[in-house]
């Protein structure tokens, strides 16, 4: 297996790395998706029975991305500090 | 910043009451406090007959017929420019004008949406008859018969045959259907059938799939001949038709062209009587209390004494405990575009910090460091600059967002000199140029550490603003909260320096001994809950800061689709490369454009605002700008 990578010019070491960064990501974006779907559509509710919490609105809806920012960071610190 | 306000009482002879309203109407400075809730007032509040406000309702019936009929109007009559003084008799002359007229502008206004109806349905049933004839010659002269004409969309013609088959049963074979396709999409039919079975085919042709051609009523019983010369004649006669019934309506309302005017005269009057609830007063005197804009006290006075007389003055008032201002923001000519945006959230409190000029100076700047690209910042500074010059006389929210555009892309295009970004990698690859600070695609970490940097700035900006802000309210536990909350960001990011060689090992424990201080206080403040709550608060705090990580998260995904995009462009023959690249680049600009705003926005309502912003403020509201008069707040 490390040889086929290899081959292609990615180490076993590297791929695996690779692959626990999309993870984190990923999976981090899921739940902030999942979150966000849920509060955006409660959120256009509220709108169309008061359009001036719009902007609440966008704050409820952009709270969950915390969770997508950390997957990155989390992310980020794999590769940098794991990846040499 | 906050306007500063005035509490004022304008005292007066019963006489003058009038003349006060109309000129404070026109003025605009003053927004009403309803003496009820005025403890300062000198004279109670004015009893209101049943009189006057049967008199209110009477004029709000009015208002509101003549609103409607202005509306059914496409062209009003011109208002004579300013607005009418009207007397009672005049009133009375306009409420018998349209008692007159309005039956007959309604009948007027239905005619001509009839006729435009008629306009416009006409030519579709003239083009699909004359499609359907050559279909079947035979029934061009039939009478006695039903038809039905159908279209049918061609991916569901098979619904045809099993029409046919229904048919069948139930008619006995007693009728015809014949079908051909009449455009590429599209198979016309039409049926014939006896007229005593209309009922049952009715109901047979209400099939999803099945789209019937409704012809006009006056032409149901015509030959389809008959039926498409009839509509051709009529299609001929209805733009002289359409003409003359609206000169019928302009000669009904031209005469009036003092209606516009009368509805503005309705909507001052209005606001005047229902202003009059609101005041104090005795059998001679009478009192608006209100607050004004300081600076605008002395021309109040002015005003009031050169229109009204020395009998009307203008006193000042004491501001009682509890009683709250209503607010209103005043800023730099750059920065009024990003009241909008504070505007967006929550009003601030009176007497709290207006952070308008701190997100005009911060919201820009995150979007350029997010968006950093020469190109990309130079089209949508193009596209900001043409929308803003489109809403140059047209105050609203599309225009302060074109403003916030202006600026956000300027720096968009700097921040993109700063990492040599053109279109991504597309300036370095053709031209071979250069970032002048980092290469956002290989320095990762330098990038993540600026964006730490911006966070932890942002956030000790946040408490700084949030201790003054407890000091001048005298707040204590929320200066020691967020004294707290310094002393704790400034001991992580001791911390961190010493973790990264840049502070002699010797201060971690100051540094933890801090920590742990600020945990005691926090937990002291919070009370019973405040064991749980404590470590919350400063685990927020840090992913307070982590959280302008997005800041570098969206600089990499923005510059790596752009890469994306390149390479894609590179890899295809010249002009379908051209043609992809361009459309990822779009891609690309419009989410450039959308997701930096809204990621600034959010740093600012959730992390920025949360250390420091006192929302709830009322908007002020002076009288005679048309808001619905409300009891101040008390």
């Amino acid at each position: 297996m490390e040889g086929g990578l290899t081959e292609i010019g990615i180490g076993l070491k590297a791929g695996l790395l690779g692959i626990g960064a999309g993870l984190a990501v990923g999976l981090a974006a899921i739940g902030t998706g999942y979150a966000q779907g849920r509060i955006g559509s409660a959120g256009i509710g509220a709108l169309t029975e008061k359009p001036e919490l719009l902007g609440r609105v966008i704050l409820l809806v952009a709270i969950p991305e915390t969770l997508v920012i950390l997957g990155f960071a989390v992310a980020a610190m794999v590769i940098i500090l794991l990846g040499g | 910043m906050l306007v500063s306000m005035a509490k004022v009482h304008v005292i007066g002879h019963r006489s003058r009451l009038d003349q006060t309203l109309a000129v404070l109407h026109q003025l605009q400075v003053l927004h009403l406090i309803d003496v009820s809730d005025d403890a300062t007032a000198p004279l109670p509040p004015l009893a209101v007959d049943e009189q006057h406000l049967q008199r209110i309702e009477d004029l709000r019936y009015l208002r509101a017929r003549l609103g409607s009929l202005l509306a059914l109007i496409a062209h009003p009559p011109t208002p004579p420019g300013e607005t009418v003084e009207m007397t009672a008799e005049g009133l009375y002359r306009l409420r018998e004008d349209l008692n007159e007229l309005t039956p007959q502008v309604e009948q007027l206004v239905h005619r001509l949406d009839d006729l435009a109806h008629e306009q416009d349905i006409l030519p579709r049933h003239v083009a699909s008859l004359t499609k359907l004839l050559p279909l079947v010659p035979g029934l061009a002269e039939l009478h006695g018969y039903g038809t039905a004409v159908l279209l049918v969309e061609s991916r569901h013609a098979a619904v045809l045959g099993e029409l046919n088959a229904q048919l069948m049963e139930k008619l006995s074979g007693n009728f015809e259907i014949i079908s051909d396709h009449v455009d590429h999409n599209t198979v016309g039919a039409v049926l014939v059938f006896p007229r005593d079975h209309s009922d049952e085919v009715q109901a047979m042709l209400g099939r999803e799939a099945i789209s019937r051609v409704r012809l006009p009523k006056q032409y149901e019983t015509m030959s389809f001949r008959e039926a498409i010369a009839a509509m051709k004649r009529r299609l001929a006669e209805l733009p002289a038709e359409i003409a003359a019934t609206r000169n019928a309506l302009d000669e009904l309302v031209s005469p009036r062209a003092n209606w516009t005017a009368a509805a503005s005269y309705l909507e001052k009057h209005l606001d005047q009587l229902s202003a009059i609830r609101h005041l104090g007063a005795t059998a001679r005197t009478f009192v608006v209390s209100g607050w004004v804009p300081a600076t605008a006290v002395h021309e109040l006075r002015d005003v009031l004494a050169t229109q009204v007389g020395e009998e009307v003055i203008v006193e000042s008032a004491q501001i009682q405990n509890g009683e709250v201002p209503p607010v209103l923001m005043h800023n730099p000519a750059p920065a009024r575009p990003f009241e909008f945006l504070v505007r967006l959230l929550a009003l601030p409190r009176y007497g709290s910090i207006d952070p308008t000029l701190l997100m005009a100076l911060f919201v820009p700047l995150f979007f350029g460091i997010m968006l950093g690209d020469v190109v990309y910042g130079a089209i949508l500074l193009v596209l900001a600059l043409a929308a803003n010059h489109r809403l140059r006389n047209r105050p609203s929210a599309l225009r302060d967002l074109s403003r916030v555009f202006i600026l956000s892309a300027s720096w968009a295009v700097a921040w993109g000199v700063v990492y040599g970004e053109y279109l991504g990698d597309l300036g370095h690859r053709a031209l071979g140029l250069e970032p002048i600070w980092i290469n956002r695609e290989e320095a990762l970490e330098p990038l993540l550490l600026f964006a730490i940097a911006i966070g932890a700035t942002h956030i000790t900006l946040g408490l700084l603003l949030g201790v003054r802000q407890a000091l001048r309210t005298k707040r204590r536990h929320e200066l020691v909260e967020r004294l707290s909350l310094l002393l704790t960001l400034a001991a992580l990011f001791t911390i961190a320096a010493i973790v990264a060689d840049f502070l002699p090992r010797g201060l971690l424990t100051p540094a933890i001994a801090a920590i742990v201080t600020a945990l005691v206080i926090l937990m002291v403040l919070g009370g019973g809950m405040g064991v749980v709550m404590a470590p919350l608060e400063l685990i927020g705090l840090v992913g307070n800061v982590l959280s302008y990580l997005r800041i570098a998260a969206l600089g990499v995904a923005s510059v790596y689709l752009a890469r994306v995009a390149n390479e894609l462009g590179a890899a295809a023959p010249l002009g379908l490369g051209v043609l992809v690249a361009t459309l990822f680049h779009a891609l690309n600009l419009a989410l450039g454009a959308f997701s930096p705003t809204v990621q600034a926005l959010r740093l600012h309502y959730v992390e920025f605002f949360s250390k420091f912003y006192d929302e709830g403020g009322e908007a002020f509201r002076p009288f005679g700008t048309g808001a619905e008069i409300q009891p101040a707040a008390s």
